[in-house]
C-alpha cells in the first residue's frame, strides 16, 4: 500500500508573547515584549496508508490542529518534512486543495442564511467539477446522507445534525482522497453520533479515503480507527493499534458486585474503593500485583453475592494515564 | 473555469445578503438623512442660489456629496470582517479550499458594495431633487463615470484589504478602520471637494490614493471633461496596480509567518 501522508520530523515553534498578570503587566508587555517560544509540535513523524483511518487524540493544546494545519499547508512549520499525495502542502497548497477536504466541527463553511444546497453548488464551482459529475456525486451523497428533505431549507433552520451531515457532504463534492475532520460529532447527541460515525466508516470503505479524526470522544475514535496517535505537550507518546492500547497500559479492572446483604466494607486488602453504598460496592484491581481471579475468589467466599460485573476502565482514563506518566 | 467560482461566489454572497436588505435600506435613509442636513448647510452658506463657491453651483456641491456618500459608504465592514475572520481562526477554513483568498472576498463583496451604491444614491438622488434641483449631465458620460466609480470601489477594496491583513499582526484591525475612514473622509475628499481645501493640502490630496475613491470620481460625475477623466481613469488604474503587487507581497509574507488562532 502507498503512504499518503509522510511526516518527518515536523517541528512548529510559536512565539507567545508572555505578559504578567494585571495592568501593570500589560504595560510591561507594550514597553518591552518578553517571549517566549514553544513548541506546539515538536519532531513529529508517522505515516498514513491509503485508506486508513487515524485518531488523533490529545489534550486541548497539545498541538494536534497545529499537526493539521501543517498538513493542509496552512501553517508553515519551523522543521521537518510533510508530504501529503506526493504534494508539498505549503508550496503546493492550491493543488493539494483539490484533493482534500475537511470538517472543523466548530467552523461551518456553509453560508447560514441560504440553503445548503446554494453552498455545494458554489463548491461544485470552487472545485472546478464538470456539471454531469457533480450532479452524480450530489445524488449519491444526498442519498447516502438523506438529506433531501431539507436541502432547500436554509441552513439556520436545520438542526445541529442535519447541519453536520450538509457539512460533510460539502467537504466530500470534490471526492477527496484525504478528509480531515476536526471534532465532527461535537455537540451531537447520541443517536446522531452513531449515524455520523456510520456514514464516516461506509465512505471509508467505498472510496478508500485516508481519514483523520480529532476529537475528544474517544467512542468515536475507538470505533472509527483502528489505528491511534496520542499527542500530548507537541510529542507523539503512543502510535499503534487502538486496541493495544487497552491491553498495554490496562492493568487496572473493575470489579462492581452488588451485594444480598448490607455491608460496611467488603474486606479485601490492597484495592481501590471506588464506590461504597449499602448494597452496591465498587473496586479497582491492579491485575498486576493482585490477579482478578484471586479478588473473585475472596469476594464470593465472604459475601452473598447477588450479581458482579467486571469491567475495563474506560478509554479516558487509560489515556490520562498515560500522560500522566509522561509528566 | 478558474474565474468562474468568483462570480458564483459574488452570485450567492448577494442572494445570502438580500437577507439583510432592510439593514441596508436602513443604512442608505440613514446617508439620506446626512445629505439632508448637508443640502440645509450649504443652502445657508449659498444664501443665494446663483452664486459659485470654487466653480461650485450649490446644485453641484450637493450632488457630488452624494456621489462621495454612496462610494464611500458602501463597501461595509471588509476590514472588520477580515480581521474578525482572522481572529476567530475562521481564516483555516478558506485557506483550506483552492481559491485566492483576497480575490474571493472580493468577489464576494462586490455584489453587494455595488447593491448598497445603487441604494445610497438613489435616495441621495431623491432628496436632492426634491431640495435643491437637478444637475445637468450628459447621457454619454455617465457610462464613463461609472467605470471610475466601479474603479474607485476597486481601490477602496484594496487599501481595506491591505489593512485587514495587517490584522495578523494587530489582532485588531478596527482602529485602522477608523483611521482609514478619517482619512477617505478628509483628504479623500468625501466631505468637501479639495479646491475648499488650503492650496498646499488640496494639491496633496489630490495625489494620495484616498482622493481616487471619492474626490475624483465625483468630480468628474459634476464637471465632466475628457482629459480629466483619462487622467482619473490612468490614476487610478496605476493604484490599483500598486496595491495589487503590495498585497501580494504583504500576503505572501505574512501567510508564512501566521499563527491561526483558535483549537
Amino acid at each position: 500500500m502507498v503512504d499518503v501522508i509522510k511526516v518527518n520530523n515536523l517541528t512548529k515553534e510559536f512565539k507567545a508573547k508572555q505578559k504578567e498578570a494585571g495592568l501593570r503587566g500589560s504595560l510591561k508587555s507594550v514597553f518591552k515584549p518578553q517571549y517566549k517560544s514553544l513548541k506546539a509540535v515538536n519532531e513529529v513523524s508517522f505515516n498514513l496508508k491509503k485508506g486508513e483511518m487515524v485518531g488523533f487524540i490529545g489534550p486541548n493544546g497539545a498541538g494536534k490542529s497545529t499537526a493539521i494545519k501543517m498538513m493542509t499547508g496552512i501553517l508553515f512549520p519551523t522543521e521537518g518534512k510533510i508530504s501529503v499525495l506526493n504534494y508539498n502542502p505549503q508550496k503546493e497548497r492550491k493543488k493539494l486543495a483539490f484533493k482534500i477536504g475537511s470538517v472543523f466541527g466548530q467552523k461551518p463553511q456553509l453560508w447560514y442564511h441560504l440553503p445548503a444546497i446554494d453552498t455545494f453548488n458554489l463548491f461544485s464551482k470552487i472545485y472546478e467539477l464538470d456539471e454531469k459529475t457533480y450532479q452524480k456525486r450530489l445524488n449519491r451523497l444526498v442519498e447516502l446522507f438523506d438529506v433531501k428533505s431539507f436541502i432547500n431549507q436554509p441552513v439556520r433552520k436545520l438542526s445541529l445534525g442535519q447541519r453536520m451531515r450538509c457539512e460533510l457532504i460539502a467537504s466530500l463534492l470534490h471526492q477527496p482522497k484525504v478528509l480531515f475532520l476536526d471534532e465532527p460529532t461535537i455537540g451531537l447527541d447520541i443517536v446522531v453520533k452513531k449515524k455520523m460515525r456510520e456514514l464516516i466508516r461506509k465512505l471509508n470503505k467505498e472510496e478508500g479515503i485516508t481519514v483523520i479524526l480529532t476529537s475528544h470522544d474517544m467512542e468515536d475514535v475507538e470505533s472509527l480507527c483502528k489505528r491511534l496517535i496520542i499527542i500530548n505537550h507537541g510529542k507523539i507518546v503512543y502510535d499503534g493499534p487502538t486496541k493495544k492500547i487497552r491491553a498495554e497500559h490496562l492493568t487496572r479492572k473493575r470489579i462492581v458486585v452488588v451485594l444480598e446483604e448490607k455491608v460496611d466494607n467488603l474486606g479485601i486488602k490492597n484495592v481501590k474503593q471506588l464506590y461504597r453504598g449499602a448494597y452496591k460496592h465498587a473496586i479497582e484491581v491492579d491485575t498486576a500485583k493482585y490477579p482478578v481471579r484471586e479478588v473473585i475468589k475472596k469476594i464470593l467466599s465472604k459475601h452473598k453475592v447477588n450479581d458482579i460485573t467486571i469491567l475495563d476502565p474506560p478509554i479516558e482514563e487509560i489515556i490520562e494515564q498515560i500522560f500522566k506518566k509522561e509528566v | 473555469m478558474g474565474f468562474n467560482k468568483y462570480v458564483e461566489v459574488g452570485k450567492i454572497s448577494l442572494s445570502n445578503s438580500l437577507v439583510y436588505l432592510m439593514d441596508f435600506l436602513a443604512k442608505s435613509l440613514f446617508i439620506g438623512l446626512i445629505i439632508f442636513i448637508f443640502i440645509n448647510l450649504w443652502k445657508v452658506v449659498y444664501g443665494d442660489s446663483t452664486s459659485l463657491i470654487d466653480g461650485f453651483t450649490i446644485n453641484m456641491m450637493v450632488w457630488y456629496l452624494v456621489m462621495t456618500e454612496s462610494i464611500v459608504t458602501s463597501q461595509g465592514k471588509l476590514l472588520e470582517e477580515i480581521g474578525e475572520e482572522i481572529r476567530s481562526g475562521n481564516i483555516a477554513q478558506s485557506l483550506n479550499k483552492p481559491y485566492n483568498f483576497i480575490v474571493f472576498k472580493y468577489a464576494s463583496g462586490f455584489g453587494n458594495t455595488f447593491l448598497r451604491f445603487i441604494m445610497t444614491f438613489t435616495i441621495g438622488a431623491i432628496i436632492t431633487l426634491i431640495f435643491v434641483g437637478g444637475i445637468n449631465v450628459q447621457l454619454v458620460h455617465l457610462p464613463l463615470i461609472l467605470l471610475t466609480v466601479l474603479f474607485a470601489l476597486t481601490i477602496n477594496f484594496l487599501m481595506m484589504a491591505l489593512l485587514g491583513i495587517f490584522a495578523f499582526w494587530l489582532e485588531d484591525a478596527r482602529a485602522l478602520h477608523f483611521i482609514y475612514q478619517k482619512f477617505v473622509f478628509v483628504l479623500g475628499g468625501m466631505l468637501l471637494p479639495l479646491e475648499l481645501f488650503p492650496q498646499w493640502l488640496g494639491d496633496f490630496s489630490r495625489v494620495l490614493p484616498f482622493s481616487y475613491v471619492a474626490y475624483h470620481p465625483a468630480k468628474l460625475w459634476v464637471m465632466f471633461n475628457w482629459s480629466d477623466f483619462v487622467n482619473v481613469i490612468m490614476n487610478q488604474l496605476f493604484w490599483i496596480v500598486i496595491f495589487i503587487i503590495t498585497i501580494a507581497l504583504v500576503y505572501r509574507i505574512c501567510i508564512e509567518k501566521i499563527s491561526i488562532n483558535g483549537g
